[in-house]
């Protein structure tokens, strides 16, 4: 396995309280895959592709678990060790809003030559012409019309689409295996991001590397994942491959967020919801976080939280049905 | 809308950085709905913080000795003793004695009389000025008004404010109430651009274009409406004004031209002090300590303003 | 660049004409009639018509202004009512010597503010931090002037380490420099508490901003994103301080100079007050003005050559 994240929790400290945010949470990533990570607004996902890249804000701390990459715990490492061996190199991320993502005080081709300077060990040190060369060639292949000329521009000259391109080139140019993609492309309009989700896939074919991809967007997920990680309230609530996910959910949350997503079958119809709100993260129910929602708890899940359990192979759910509803 | 009593109005600040005067540089309060009556939110926002307690008791203070000095004072501040120039510190005179025999203490305690009047007074006709003209530009956007109220803004802050009041006093002749008009000219511009800055912005909410749509008045409109909902964060650049104008008053009857002598004020104390350094250390030290303590408390107060008035700086009390 | 330049030195002339139409009606505020007020008691009626004339004061105020914006755009200040000299010559001789006292403490204030504030930003929460933030806060309390007198009976007075008069002219550079301390500390302080809280309230905001966190996804070591990206971000409202400041304390100096009895701009305006020498305070006033202009437009510019954002304003 590429990543395996055993038992992570990660708590937010403002002022005097501790709000946790990912409760026990463990999945993997191999090889070559893409893995998402789904989940409404608040429920820690991106919280978790923070966590794994270690760039969690100053407020956040991981209280417990593991982060194995390669074998190696990131979650034990000095932050010095992440800037020169993993961030840049091994793991990259692109982030939500592409609009904040690049300092607007500094030409791209500034930022893209340090970007590529920080992925260079003492060996192979390029001069500035060579890394400006790869810059260009880099967004060349991300369809960016006219590179040459516009790779001296300041950021907000740049659209949202080509900025997202920018970011989504240099996090490849620096051969990593593993993408953490933080809703890329929520940030865009439809037809942008379409394109820039097929980019994605492209890329990630020919330079080899795996995604983590945190979404909100359950059918852009079930196109372009292999396997797929449900979230709900801070934890995991179901995983598996998206043909198992999607075809036969087990948990109650799953379903019901299946059924959201307007299709054909909701021509004409009331769109279904789920009633209720998300508990607050720092008022979880006592028992399952779900239950007071769900349409099929019964006492047992008012009192005692149910561990993620692999009901079917490699198809697990942390819920006290045994095959699903 | 009732009364000017609007529940759930939702006015969104754009704070401005950068620029030409200080009072705009610090950071600025955000998202806030605020209505005349709600003096004892503000209070309530002041107290929350130990900066805000702190600095209004020292201005309270301040001002009750003030009013009060003819209680407060143990001597008359006019009264001379030729036999006791100069004396040290003593039970008898806790402070000392000046030049003239005057009791330093109670000099000091009608000098805040001199200091909050001025103050005072210098602020409310700047704000006045100031918040109705910067409204006015606000509410005028683009056309020749806003244009010439602008200029006339930029014309006097590009004077360094000490200099213009010191010209405008050296004309008028130096008295008490010749201080508050000069300073008074200088410092109008600088609420007069915070008014317009928060004006425009709030010239895009939507209550307020509903209530162009419904024909309400210029007039009414920028009183009623807009005035309240501006006054954030000129209160905060109040608090900081208060202490500018102290040490202004202070620094003007420093040079002679405040208050007329034998008037008391902690500046021209500081003065005498200084013509006697070497033989009473006592006339500098106490009114220093006090002009210390008064700026102190009102920096408190308005950093107590800025963060009682800003909902995303309130520390979280639970 | 260019454009913005331009637009912004265009904004100049008509601030600059209507400060030197203040300064001008400065001398309709004066109650009395300004000849017989200069002239004194003991003037005849033909001295005093001789006044007005010399002073102008006989031509409508269309033609007095008209006469006194061609004569100060060519330098020509007038002359002192009392000497006899020339404004301008008197300004001139008198104006390096607050630029030295201007200069060297807003590069005091900002070396101190900008470096403490960025060491109270990196060190967030920490005892330095603490240090820094009540520190400064005393600092802002004390205006120049209370400072100065306080420093000069400190370590003038009482220990006599610091000389408490003049500048040392003729003495050679140290002497200068030694002269130089006491006020460049006093005109500082308040300079340097503010740079410094400023510097520090801009510096977190943008090290917690998204583009940090770009740069460190990519694996930027701390010193770079320190001293590169952070200190450029955030030294932009700084930079307006500075100009601002260096402007303004031209005209601050005037506390400092008159307390360490030092010459300069501040020092020749109040005294010509206290002689009622008004061509004297016009003057000075006015290329105060100019100069206060002058540095913070210099100041924007050079905010927007950093941040490019600024220009499209």
């Amino acid at each position: 396995m590429l990543l395996e994240v055993n038992n992570l929790s990660v708590e937010y400290n403002i002022g005097k309280m501790s709000i946790p945010v990912l409760d026990n949470v463990s999945f993997a990533v191999g090889a070559g895959e893409i893995v998402g990570i789904a989940g409404e607004s608040g429920c820690g996902k991106s919280t978790l592709g923070l966590a794994v890249a270690r760039l969690l804000p100053e407020t956040g701390a991981i209280t417990n678990g593991q982060v194995l990459f390669k074998n190696r715990d990131l979650a034990k490492l000095s932050d010095r060790e992440m800037d020169k061996e993993i961030r840049g190199n091994e793991i990259t991320m692109v982030f939500q809003n592409p609009e904040s993502a690049l300092n607007p005080v500094f030409r791209i081709e500034t930022q893209l030559n340090d970007f590529l300077k920080f992925q260079e060990t003492d060996g192979n040190r390029r001069t500035k012409q060579e890394r400006r060369r790869e810059s260009i060639r880099l967004l060349t292949e991300t369809d960016i019309a006219d590179v040459e000329a516009r790779i001296s521009n300041y950021p907000f000259e740049f659209s949202g689409g080509m900025k997202q391109r920018v970011m989504i080139a240099m996090a490849l140019s620096s051969g990593a295996s593993l993408l953490i993609a933080d809703e890329p492309t929520t940030a865009l309009d439809v037809t942008i991001a379409a394109q820039i989700n097929q980019l994605l896939a492209k890329l990630v074919s020919t330079h080899g590397c795996s995604i983590l991809y945190v979404s909100h967007d359950l059918g852009l997920l079930s196109e372009i994942c292999d396997r797929i990680v449900i979230m709900y309230a801070g934890k995991i609530v179901e995983s598996g491959t998206v043909e198992q996910v999607f075809g036969d959910p087990i948990h109650p949350y799953t379903k019901a967020l299946i059924a959201a997503v307007p299709g054909e079958q909701s021509v004409g119809n009331r769109l279904s919801d789920i009633p209720g709100q998300v508990p607050p993260l720092n008022k979880r129910p006592v028992g399952c976080n779900f239950a007071p929602r769900c349409p099929f708890a019964f006492s047992e899940c008012l009192e005692r939280d149910p561990d993620f359990e692999l009901k079917k192979k490699s198809h697990g759910a942390a819920c006290f049905l045994e095959k699903g509803a | 809308m009732v009364n000017g009593q609007r529940k759930n109005s939702d006015t969104t600040m754009v704070p401005e950085t950068g620029g030409q005067d200080k009072a705009a540089v610090v950071h600025m309060p955000g998202p806030l709905a605020q209505q005349w009556g709600k003096g004892r939110a503000v209070m309530a926002g002041v107290w929350s913080s130990p900066e805000g307690r702190l600095g209004l008791c020292i201005v309270m203070f301040f001002i009750g000795v003030a009013i009060f000095a003819n209680f407060v004072a143990p001597y008359d501040p006019y009264e001379q003793s030729i036999r006791d120039r100069f004396a040290a510190p003593s039970w008898a005179h806790p402070f000392g004695t000046d030049y003239l025999g005057r009791d330093i203490l109670s000099r000091m305690v009608y000098g805040s009389r001199t200091s909050m009047y001025v103050a005072f007074g210098t602020n409310i006709l700047s704000v006045a000025v100031g918040v109705f003209l910067g409204m006015l530009a606000g509410r005028n956007k683009g056309n020749a008004i806003d244009y010439s109220i602008i200029l006339m803004f930029d014309m006097i802050r590009s004077f360094p404010q000490i200099l213009l009041a010191l010209a405008i006093v050296a004309v008028l002749g130096p008295s008490l109430t010749n201080v508050v008009l000069a300073l008074s000219f200088t410092l109008f511009p600088f609420y007069g651009r915070i008014a317009r800055t928060q004006t425009l912005s709030l010239m895009e909410a939507p209550f307020i274009k509903a209530g162009q749509a419904m024909g309400v008045g210029t007039m009414r409109l920028m009183g009623r409406h807009i005035a309240p909902n501006i006054m954030a964060p000129i209160l905060v650049a109040w608090g900081m004004e208060m202490t500018n104008m102290i040490i202004y008053e202070a620094g003007l009857s420093f040079l002679g031209l405040g208050i007329a002598p034998p008037g008391a004020s902690w500046g021209n104390m500081l003065r005498k002090g200084l013509d006697s350094i070497y033989v009473a250390p006592w006339m500098i030290i106490f009114p220093s300590l006090v002009l210390f303590v008064g700026m102190l408390g009102f920096t408190l107060l308005s950093t107590g303003l800025r963060i009682g008035l800003d909902p995303h700086e309130r520390r979280s009390e639970d | 660049m260019l454009l913005y330049t331009i637009k912004r030195l265009l904004w100049m002339i008509p601030t600059l004409m209507g400060g030197l139409f203040l300064v001008f009606s400065l001398t309709y505020l004066m109650p009395g009639d300004p000849a017989s007020a200069m002239l004194g008691p003991t003037a005849t009626q033909a001295k005093i018509d001789a006044m007005h004339i010399r002073l102008g004061l006989d031509l409508p105020i269309y033609e007095r202004y008209w006469k006194f914006l061609t004569s100060a755009l060519q330098g020509d200040l007038g002359v002192s009512i009392w000497t006899g000299h020339e404004v301008s010559a008197l300004i001139g001789s008198v104006l390096p010597k607050t630029a030295i006292l201007a200069v060297s403490t807003i590069a005091f204030a900002s070396l101190f503010g900008i470096g403490l504030g960025a060491l109270a930003a990196i060190n967030k929460g920490g005892i330095i931090d603490k240090i820094c933030n009540y520190g400064s806060l005393l600092n802002l309390a004390i205006p120049s002037f209370v400072a100065a007198i306080l420093l000069m009976m400190f370590f003038g007075v009482w220990w006599q380490i610091f000389p408490i008069m003049g500048a040392g002219e003729g003495e050679g550079f140290w002497s200068a420099v030694h002269h130089l301390v006491l006020p460049v500390i006093a005109m500082s302080t308040g300079w340097a508490a503010f740079m410094l809280r400023i510097q520090r309230e801009t510096m977190i905001e943008t090290l917690g901003s998204d583009y940090i966190r770009t740069a460190r996804s990519f694996g930027a070591p701390r010193w770079h994103i320190v001293y590169r990206y952070a200190l450029k971000n955030s030294i932009i409202p700084s930079i307006t301080i500075l100009g601002m400041g260096l402007g303004a304390l031209f005209g601050g100096a005037v506390f400092v100079e008159i307390i360490f009895n030092r010459q300069g701009l501040g020092q020749l305006i109040v005294q010509s007050i206290y002689k009622r020498d008004l061509p004297i305070v016009q003057g000075g006033v006015l290329v105060a003005m100019v100069l206060f202009v002058i540095t913070n437009i210099i100041a924007d510019l050079i905010v927007a050559w950093v941040d490019p954002r600024t220009r499209l304003k």
